[in-house]
């Protein structure tokens, strides 16, 4: 097999594969970065627990407008929205933790959905109709993704500073400025519309992988944070580009390939990288001067 | 002596002997799957109650025949099955019931075809239950339709010979209705141009429908077995449909209507609705009957095929 | 001259206990203080309050008109996350932030005072290491670059020196002892007696309520230190409610 067959030819020949590829260039730049920062506040798990979080709202929309993906998707954005929400001013007011205060609500949210769901009767799997895949991007799905990718790439620049002291200092922040809580909740904004938009377009496993699994790679390189999101999102991409040629060649599911390959990345950086589990144990070089 | 009383008596008794004379209790049959059940139904009218092993929606492939069937046959007067290696359990099952009279097989004398006849490869991972190779979904030509009525006025004919008027007349009143049948479907399919008669379904039991109306049926290739789909699996799917200019494609197996946009998009071909294959719908659904089965898989076909952009 | 900051019959606490019980006291302005008092005494609880981390549930405290960063408070250590990847230039940076606002690039100059903050506490070359790798007393030098970078009028320290090596402590009072010079109100949790002798001149003797405020030499004597050992440290859980009559 030729080279241009192996690496080019499936985007050239294919709609459906070129469509993928902008998807997952988009969520790379627009996730991944969330994705780190996520990582760093020690909030990965959120990905799970927002896509049960989104039941109610998903459901509603349901009710309301039958099996009509927009409904669906715009009631799991407000459902994740109030979810996130709450929980925030939660840990912000009370002794609770951001994971138990999480928790707490993501459990009564899916409590609420599914009995929600069970008015109408039917016993329909509302998230699996929701969640949707790689190789299945339509145009509105697709422009959805670019439309979150470009407003979490300004959310981020916009809210760097306050975002990243909010982060380290949070006590110094809230000294200094009254844009403490701007930076919390419209970080986790970012987060809630991630994840939803990820989930209608891509399904849940690529969505939290994409952001998570490339984070946790680069963390493992480098301690400098423009440098982690760099790696993380070119990671991110090169991953979904290998495993969609993967799935393309070898005839395997194309979410998973996807997230395989950022999961291949990941342990060649436990394995390699310097913050790594090999690092402490080779003989070093020697020791500079100073 | 002619008593008001002994009238009465004389007349009820006239009365009750006209009446158990019209009304006589039914006759029991079996029948293997709903779409036998159905024309069963339609021959024997009144005279007959007819229970179906395999209901509406249900799959003959897998079916576990249950203690409850086997009592149910053995107190049948008649069981009527396919044949063909389609339900050859219906036969043990009928034996193991106690059911000593020959099973009716509908199928009897019909023009058989091989299996794979009529569409190209398939990944059929179902047990048909003989290694001979027939395709056994005979019914879906209308014309052996007519050879299972008459199959079928034969059997019940010779179980229940004081209602023979009734089922000739009964047989007579389907087979016309079958014969308009045949006659629509010849004339629907035959109104597109020939490169247009060439679909894609995942179910390989349309052989006989393939044989008689002059339609090409083809398995999809890539996204048959997966649960999920593989952009191998789609790869090829669109270049088959490209290829051989499938105008339209019935996969059920694709869940996600996205999907199936996407594969249309690609491939010009146009994604249809449910075709019915082995069995009935429920009488709420589009096919509660053969004579509505047809008509619906017509309907889908030519919906399908007339809105498909012009053939490259 | 009016006090600075005046504690009007305080009470701060947790949950309707007092850490601190009637507070009245004045702080002139440009005093440098020394908070003593022994463990429990609601040194930290005062600062705080000032700091405006903490509301009163009793009296008040009166600050002069304040913009936001006008009071520079450093807590004790435990609240910074330092595995977060920053580097020391970027943190001491953050000092500035009421010139810069959330959005705005550093100038020239603006980077120039960075450095020369980083250099005032003896950290220079260490502006590109990451606070993760700092020792305890490096990451507290930084923070002293970074309260310097914030030039407030007010400045808390809550136990700066706290398992902080000689040297550092050293090099951070002759930092204190300048901002004083340049006329700003000091409040410092200290532990050490030898410390509030050599270098503060005021002190305030804390034990939940206030045993004594002023020149130090008055205030750090046997007899008064003794009494504040004797006042009980730990939350009476059925304590009656006060019935000293709040200040109108």
């Amino acid at each position: 097999m030729s080279l241009n067959e192996l690496l080019f030819a499936p985007f050239a020949d294919f709609g459906f594969m070129r469509r993928a590829l902008a998807g997952c260039l988009a969520l790379s730049f627009g996730a991944t970065p969330v994705g780190v920062f996520l990582l760093l506040r020690r909030m990965s798990l959120m990905g799970d627990a927002m896509s049960h979080a989104i039941l109610p709202g998903a459901a509603l929309g349901y009710l309301a407008f039958g099996l009509s993906l927009g409904a669906m998707t715009i009631g799991g954005i407000l459902a994740g929205l109030v979810v996130v929400f709450a929980a925030g001013l939660v840990t912000r007011a009370s002794v609770l933790k951001e994971d138990a205060s999480l928790a707490a609500f993501y459990l009564l949210s899916l409590a609420a959905g599914v009995m929600i769901v069970s008015l109408r009767g039917r016993n329909l799997d509302l998230l699996h109709v929701l969640f949707g895949s790689v190789l299945a991007l339509d145009d509105q799905s697709l422009l959805l993704i670019a439309s979150i990718t470009s407003l979490t790439l300004f959310g981020l620049a916009l809210l760097f500073r306050p975002l990243v002291l909010e982060c380290f200092d949070p006590s110094f922040l809230r000294a200094v400025s009254r844009l403490s809580p701007v930076a919390h909740y419209g970080f986790l904004l970012l987060v809630v519309f991630n994840l939803v938009s990820g989930f209608h377009a891509l399904g849940t496993l690529m969505a939290v992988g994409i952001m998570i699994l490339p984070s946790a790679a680069a963390r493992l390189w480098t301690r400098s944070l423009p440098a982690m999101l760099l790696f993380a999102s070119l990671s991110a991409l090169a991953s979904s580009i290998a495993g969609l040629l993967f799935s393309f060649h070898a005839d395997v599911p194309a979410g998973p390939a996807i997230v395989l390959m950022c999961g291949l990345v990941y342990f060649a950086s436990l394995i390699a990288a310097p913050g790594g589990l090999l690092a402490g144990r080779l003989p070093s070089r020697k020791h500079l001067e100073s | 002596m002619l008593s008001l009383s002994r009238i009465t008596a004389t007349l009820f008794a006239t009365f009750a002997l006209s009446t158990g004379a019209a009304h006589a209790a039914p006759i029991e049959v079996t029948a293997s799957f709903s779409i036998l059940g159905d024309m069963v139904r339609e021959v024997g009218g009144d005279r007959v109650n007819v229970q179906t092993l395999v209901g509406p929606d249900e799959d003959t492939h897998g079916f576990q025949p249950r203690p409850s069937d086997s009592r149910r046959i053995g107190s049948a007067q008649l069981v009527v099955a396919n044949g063909l290696g389609f339900d050859d359990w219906m036969i043990r099952l009928a034996r193991s019931g106690g059911y000593t009279r020959p099973v009716v097989i509908a199928s009897t004398g019909i023009d058989t075809l091989a299996k794979g006849a009529g569409d190209h490869d398939h990944d059929h991972d179902h047990d048909h239950g003989t290694g001979e190779g027939i395709d056994p979904h005979a019914w879906q030509d209308v014309g052996n339709a007519l050879r299972y009525v008459n199959n079928i006025a034969a059997a019940l004919i010779d179980a229940d010979p004081a209602g023979a008027d009734e089922y000739r007349a009964n047989a007579e009143r389907y087979s016309g209705q079958l014969k308009a049948l045949d006659a629509e479907i010849h004339k629907a399919l035959g109104s597109l141009p020939r490169e247009r008669r060439k679909v894609v379904t995942s179910h390989a039991a349309f052989g006989y429908f393939a044989h008689a109306y002059n339609v090409e049926f083809l398995s999809p290739v890539g996204v048959s077995n997966n649960a999920e789909p593989t952009a191998k699996g789609v790869a090829q799917l669109i270049r088959q449909l490209r290829k051989e200019k499938v105008a339209a494609i019935f996969v059920e197996n694709i869940s996600d209507p996205r999907l199936s946009e996407r594969i249309s998009a690609e491939s010009g071909a146009v994604m249809g609705g449910m075709l019915y294959s082995d069995a009935l719908s429920t009488t709420a659904g589009p096919a509660p009957t053969y004579i509505a089965m047809m008509r619906h898989n017509l309907h889908t076909l030519m919906a399908a095929l007339t809105s498909a952009p012009p053939a490259r | 001259m009016p006090p600075l900051i005046r504690f009007e019959n305080l009470t701060l606490g947790y949950e309707r206990h007092p850490a601190i019980h009637h507070l009245n006291a004045d702080i002139p302005a440009g005093a440098l203080v020394a908070v003593v008092g022994p463990n429990g005494a609601g040194k930290s609880t005062l600062l705080k309050g000032l700091a405006g981390e903490l509301r009163p549930i009793g009296g008040r405290i009166h600050l002069p008109d304040l913009p936001r960063g006008g009071i520079a408070y450093m807590p004790q250590r435990s609240e910074m996350d330092q595995s977060f990847p920053v580097s020391v230039f970027d943190m001491v940076a953050m000092g500035l932030w009421r010139e810069l606002g959330p959005f705005g690039g550093l100038s020239r100059a603006q980077r120039h005072r960075v450095e020369n903050a980083i250099e005032a506490v003896s950290l220079s070359g260490f502006e590109a290491r990451q606070i993760g790798s700092l020792s305890g007393g490096q990451l507290q030098r930084a923070r002293f670059a970074r309260l310097i970078l914030q030039d407030a009028p007010i400045i808390l320290l809550d136990e700066p020196f706290a398992a902080i090596d000689a040297r550092t402590v050293e090099d951070l009072v002759h930092l204190i002892l300048h901002w004083h010079a340049e006329g700003r109100t000091v409040l410092t949790v200290v532990h050490d007696f030898e410390q509030v002798r050599r270098h503060f001149s005021t002190c305030l003797l804390l034990a939940r309520e206030l045993v004594a405020f002023g020149p130090t030499s008055l205030v750090m004597t046997d007899a008064l230190l003794a009494r504040a050992r004797h006042l009980s440290e730990a939350f009476d859980e059925n304590a009656p409610e006060c019935h000293v009559a709040e200040a109108a």
